[in-house]
């Protein structure tokens, strides 16, 4: 943003002539009797002054072409009209310039056609249709870096004409420093801009098929957009945080603040001291050499979705998140009571990876600061169950009764195979018997239902 | 012919019935608490959870439960003791009166008899208790022991653990929750048929809840105590005119078919739930 807030001064000597002829042109001329702005597109014609035509004369010849330069004034004349406005495709556009706002933006100093250069006519009326503005041409390193952006080159590629340009984001008018509440690039403004397209059925996900997934709705629910909408918090992370500006790349890029490779140093902007005891840990590439795929924050965290890690929704998540990576430690985990628990309502509350693995300290057990090394465990079983004690701590979270796990705990595949036992023998016993029984059953209730009928018969015969 | 009025004795006391309808509330709390954790991945036990407020609700039902448990596990215990003290026997003198409770030879010929009959042989003259309600008894009995035991280790773990290795933990989980599911498949299923369902009393036997059955029914159903009780005199003591009320009879129906309806929809689940996974715990 900082090409904003400096603002280079324009490159072309236009502004020196017209403020020059500003100054000669008094507000009068360019108002009619009653005040109202008229259109006079020769400002520098000052037939009025006959006390200047020297000074006219000298200063068209230091701006050569440049004499009949148009002030602010003039274009106002016509486009501060709110109403005035111009059809195109079907579509209505207005053409009103806020002076009011326009005013107090960065360009303020800066005049009409020094980026609607087209407008500068010798006739009454300029082009109907004037070419885009050319930013560039003043913003030239924003413009080399948008230029090899996703939403510069890559767009380009992927998506067409639909290119984002600089006025999709910065408006066109109403560019303020992006400190300013007013700028659409101001933190408490930046989601619903960029959202613009970023959602479903907008554009980027229409025609450059970005799958958006509730996108901007999942960043007003997480921790970031809590932070920002409930609280205010403009320091949170808004979309630029995590994804830059004007060099934004797609997480598919190596370059790209987003990449995996890159995610870290990303988070590590604000979050520098979960980062610092990420890099100690065994999830790090610093203590772990694997060709396994290593997490990085968004793997457990997630990215637009990201909550507050001590939230239900967050904690009844951890063991698919690990999961992920460590499929058969889930699944035993999920056969023991803190899974089981876990998985109804109000189970957030039961014991998840990180509550005895810890998250971003974690360490294997092997480790002396692991917490479920043997030195660290009670204390860390503690924590839920106050009365923990060694012998306590040496319950089995992960162990199964299953073939698998037969050489492991082979006192638990043995209980579990005789109480099968029990149960199948006792079921099969009283199964056949009772499977044997209903036949019976259904024959003597038919038989006496038979002597009943029989017997009544025979009442009514005698009476 | 002329009509008799019909005569009533009482088969289940005041007591004992109460002590049932005990075994049947908290019985049906724990095994749908506790089936809803066993088989929490499953539609029904998520459902359970969140319309009962959770699953610390259950777990405090499911505890409830367990101390009601305790209570009718020590309340029959006391009513064995009086009942020997009343008989004036010696100890292993009631625990294998020939009459009584604990499973003998006659039970096993009885057995036998009972299998002939259901391919079309004589019906066997029962007493007081048939083996299979004798064996409903004893897998009360040994399953309150059995997972009550394994269950106060559970709600206990850090306390039992001083005494025992963690890992009996794991082994009490393997015993509480198997057993549990041997009982309510049992109770479900077989306890259901052979008591209600099977087609002599479907839908519903109201014994356990009126307490009487007719002379006539006792003649045909249990022949061999019905001729002890005619041989002692005592079946002249015991009959009565009364019938069971009408009231009581009719809250038995429903509420008896209430209960049996609910198990048989839990054991359905719990069958289905075993299909698809095929790996309890």
């Amino acid at each position: 943003m900082n090409a904003f807030k400096n603002l280079p001064a324009s490159k072309s000597s236009t502004p020196t002539c017209r403020d020059l002829s500003s100054l000669a042109a008094t507000q009068s001329r360019n108002r009619d009797a009653v005040g109202k702005p008229v259109w006079r597109p020769r400002a520098c014609s000052v037939a009025d002054m006959k006390y200047l035509p020297w000074l006219l004369l000298v200063l068209c010849l230091l701006c050569p072409g440049q004499v009949a330069a148009l002030t602010n004034d003039d274009c106002l004349g016509c486009h501060g009209d709110p109403e005035l406005s111009v059809t195109r495709q079907g579509k209505t556009i207005s053409l009103f310039v806020d002076e009011e706002v326009y005013k107090h933006t960065v360009h303020a100093e800066n005049g009409c056609v020094s980026c609607h250069v087209e407008a500068e006519v010798d006739g009454d009326e300029h082009p109907s249709r004037l070419a885009s503005v050319k930013c560039y041409e003043c913003h030239e390193e924003a413009d080399a870096v948008y230029q090899q952006s996703a939403h510069g080159a890559g767009a380009l590629l992927e998506c067409g004409s639909f290119v984002p340009v600089c006025k999709d984001c910065h408006s066109t008018h109403a560019i303020f420093p992006s400190g300013d509440k007013r700028s659409t690039t101001y933190p408490l403004n930046l989601p619903s801009t960029c959202s613009k397209c970023h959602r479903q059925g907008a554009k980027a996900s229409e025609k450059c098929h970005i799958a958006e997934n509730n996108m901007p709705d999942n960043y007003v629910m997480s921790i970031h957009g809590k932070g920002l909408y409930e609280d205010g918090l403009v320091v949170t992370a808004v979309c630029t945080s995590c994804h830059r500006h004007h060099d934004i790349q797609r997480a598919s890029v190596a370059t790209s603040s987003v990449n995996r490779e890159n995610v870290l140093e990303t988070c590590n902007q604000c979050h520098v001291g979960i980062v610092a005891k990420f890099r100690k840990s065994v999830h790090s590439p610093l203590v772990t050499k694997t060709d396994k795929r290593l997490p990085v924050c968004v793997d457990c965290h997630s990215s637009h979705t990201i909550s507050r890690v001590s939230q239900k929704d967050f904690r009844l998540t951890i063991g698919e998140q690990c999961g992920n990576c460590h499929e058969r430690h889930t699944e035993t985990y999920f056969e023991t009571y803190h899974g089981r628990a876990s998985m109804l309502w109000g189970g957030e509350k039961t014991a998840k990876c990180s509550d005895c693995h810890g998250s971003h300290d974690i360490m294997p057990a092997s480790d002396p600061s692991s917490k479920i090394n043997s030195a660290n465990i009670v204390e860390t079983c503690a924590k839920c169950h106050p009365n923990s004690n060694p012998s306590f701590a040496t319950y089995l979270p992960h162990a199964t009764h299953g073939a698998r796990d037969k050489e492991k705990y082979p006192y638990l595949y043995y209980t579990f195979m005789a109480m099968t036992g029990l149960l199948v023998g006792t079921f099969s016993f009283f199964g056949i018997h009772t499977l044997m029984w209903i036949p019976r059953g259904i024959i003597e209730r038919l038989n006496s239902m038979a002597r009943k009928r029989k017997h009544r018969g025979a009442g009514e015969r005698r009476e | 012919m002329t009509r008799k009025t019909t005569q009533y004795v009482e088969r289940f006391s005041v007591v004992q019935r109460f002590i049932h309808l005990l075994v049947i509330l908290s019985f049906l709390t724990l095994a749908v608490t506790g089936m809803a954790l066993k088989f929490a991945m499953e539609g029904w036990a998520q459902w359970i959870a969140l319309s009962s407020g959770g699953f610390v609700v259950l777990g405090a039902l499911h505890r409830f439960c367990a101390v009601v448990t305790f209570f009718y596990f020590f309340l029959t215990l006391i009513l064995l003791y009086e009942k020997w003290h009343e008989s004036g026997k010696s100890l292993l003198g009631f625990i294998f009166d020939p009459e009584g409770l604990m499973p003998n030879l006659n039970d096993l010929k009885e057995m036998v008899g009972t299998v002939k009959w259901f391919f079309g042989g004589p019906k066997p003259s029962y007493g007081r208790w048939t083996y299979w309600e004798k064996f409903d008894f004893i897998a009360v009995f040994w399953g309150v022991a059995v997972i009550g035991t394994s269950g106060l280790f559970l709600w206990f773990p850090e306390q039992f653990s001083r005494f025992f290795p963690g890992y009996w933990i794991n082994i009490a989980t393997i015993i509480h929750s198997d057993e549990a599911l041997l009982a309510a498949g049992f109770i479900f299923t077989i306890h259901f048929y052979n008591t209600h369902l099977r087609p002599d009393k479907f839908p519903l036997d109201p014994v356990i809840f009126v307490g009487s059955i007719t002379v006539e029914e006792l003649k045909h159903e249990r022949p061999r105590e019905y001729a002890q009780l005619v041989a002692s005199g005592r079946l002249e003591k015991m009959v009565t005119k009364r019938a069971p009320v009408a009231w009581l009879r009719r809250m038995a129906t429903i509420f008896g078919l209430f209960v049996v309806s609910t198990g048989s929809v839990l054991i359905v689940a719990i069958v289905v739930a075993m299909i698809k996974h095929f790996s309890p715990h």
